[in-house]
C-alpha cells in the first residue's frame, strides 16, 4: 500500500501538527499497527480493555534496549505505543518483525498479569510463611507471651481428636457406676 | 524543536523530571504541564540531535516509571 499523508493531532506523542507518511504493516490490521515511513517507527494502538497498563509496561520494557519507546493514551479506552528502532538496519521488514514481537510480548505480559492477579492471595500467603520460617523458632519469651486460649482451627468432623477421645467407651447413662467395668480374669 | 508529550496516566511526573535533569546538559529542555500531559520541549544544535536526545529522554523516563511501579 502506498504511503498516505495524514495530519497528526494534538494528542499525538509526536511533535505536534506536521504531516507524516504512514502505511500499514503487512499482516497487521490498519487500526492496530501502522508504519511511519518518514520517521521509521511503528505506531501500535491497543484497546485498553484488553491490555492492562501493567502489560503495556512489561512489553515496553522488553524493547527498551533495542528501541526508543514512547507511550500515550490518545483516547480513554486506547493505548498507543510508538517503537523506533535504535538501529536503522533492516528497514521495514525489521520494524515489522519488531511489531510482531511486541504483539506476542503484549499477550504474554497480559496473561502473566492475569495469573499474578488470580494467585495474589496464594503468593502472599506462601511469602509470609517463608518469611516467618526465616525468622527462626520462637524464643521462650515469645512462647510465654503467646495466647494459647484461642482455638487453633475449627474441627467439625473431629479429625483432630485423639484415638482415645474418639473411641472411648461411653458409660450408659442409666447404668450403675462400675457396671461396664471388665471382669477381672482369675489368676 | 522537538516536543515530547508524556501522558500523566502512563508516566510518573518525578520520573520525567529526573530524565529532564539528566539530559539537560545535552540540550535546552523546557517543560510545561497540560491537562493530561507533561510536555518537554527539546532544543539542540541540529534536528538529529534533538531527535536522539528526545528519544533517549523518553526511554529513561519510561524506565524509571516502570521501575517505580507506574504513575501514582
Amino acid at each position: 500500500m502506498p504511503p498516505r499523508s495524514v495530519r497528526v493531532g494534538v494528542q499525538s506523542p509526536f511533535p505536534i501538527c506536521y504531516s507524516v507518511a504512514v502505511t500499514t504493516i503487512e499482516g497487521f490490521p490498519e487500526d492496530l499497527a501502522r508504519l511511519d515511513v518518514d520517521a521509521r517507527r511503528a505506531i501500535v494502538d491497543l484497546d485498553a480493555s484488553l491490555y492492562p497498563v501493567e502489560a503495556l509496561y512489561g512489553a515496553a520494557y522488553v524493547f527498551i534496549d533495542r528501541c526508543y519507546v514512547l507511550l500515550d493514551r490518545p483516547a480513554p479506552q486506547k493505548l498507543r505505543l510508538v517503537l523506533t528502532p535504535k538501529s536503522l538496519d533492516g528497514g521495514e521488514p525489521a520494524v515489522r518483525a519488531l511489531v510482531g514481537e511486541l504483539a506476542n510480548e503484549l499477550v504474554s505480559a497480559a496473561y502473566r498479569h492475569q495469573i499474578a492477579q488470580e494467585n495474589r492471595a496464594r503468593i502472599e500467603a506462601v511469602t509470609m510463611q517463608a518469611i516467618a520460617g526465616a525468622m527462626g523458632p520462637p524464643t521462650l519469651d515469645d512462647l510465654e507471651d503467646f495466647d494459647f486460649t484461642d482455638e487453633a482451627f475449627e474441627d467439625p468432623l473431629g479429625i483432630a481428636l485423639s484415638w482415645e477421645e474418639k473411641y472411648a467407651k461411653k458409660a450408659a447413662p442409666d447404668a450403675a457406676p462400675g457396671e461396664d467395668a471388665p471382669e477381672e480374669e482369675p489368676a | 524543536m522537538r516536543e515530547l508529550r508524556f501522558h500523566r496516566d502512563l508516566y510518573r511526573g518525578e520520573c520525567v523530571d529526573a530524565a529532564v535533569q539528566l539530559y539537560a546538559r545535552y540540550a535546552t529542555l523546557t517543560t510545561r504541564e497540560e491537562d493530561a500531559h507533561w510536555v518537554v520541549c527539546v532544543e539542540a544544535s541540529a534536528p538529529e540531535r534533538e531527535e536522539r536526545i528526545g528519544n533517549e529522554l523518553a526511554n529513561y523516563a519510561l524506565g524509571l516509571t516502570v521501575r517505580d511501579g507506574g504513575p501514582r
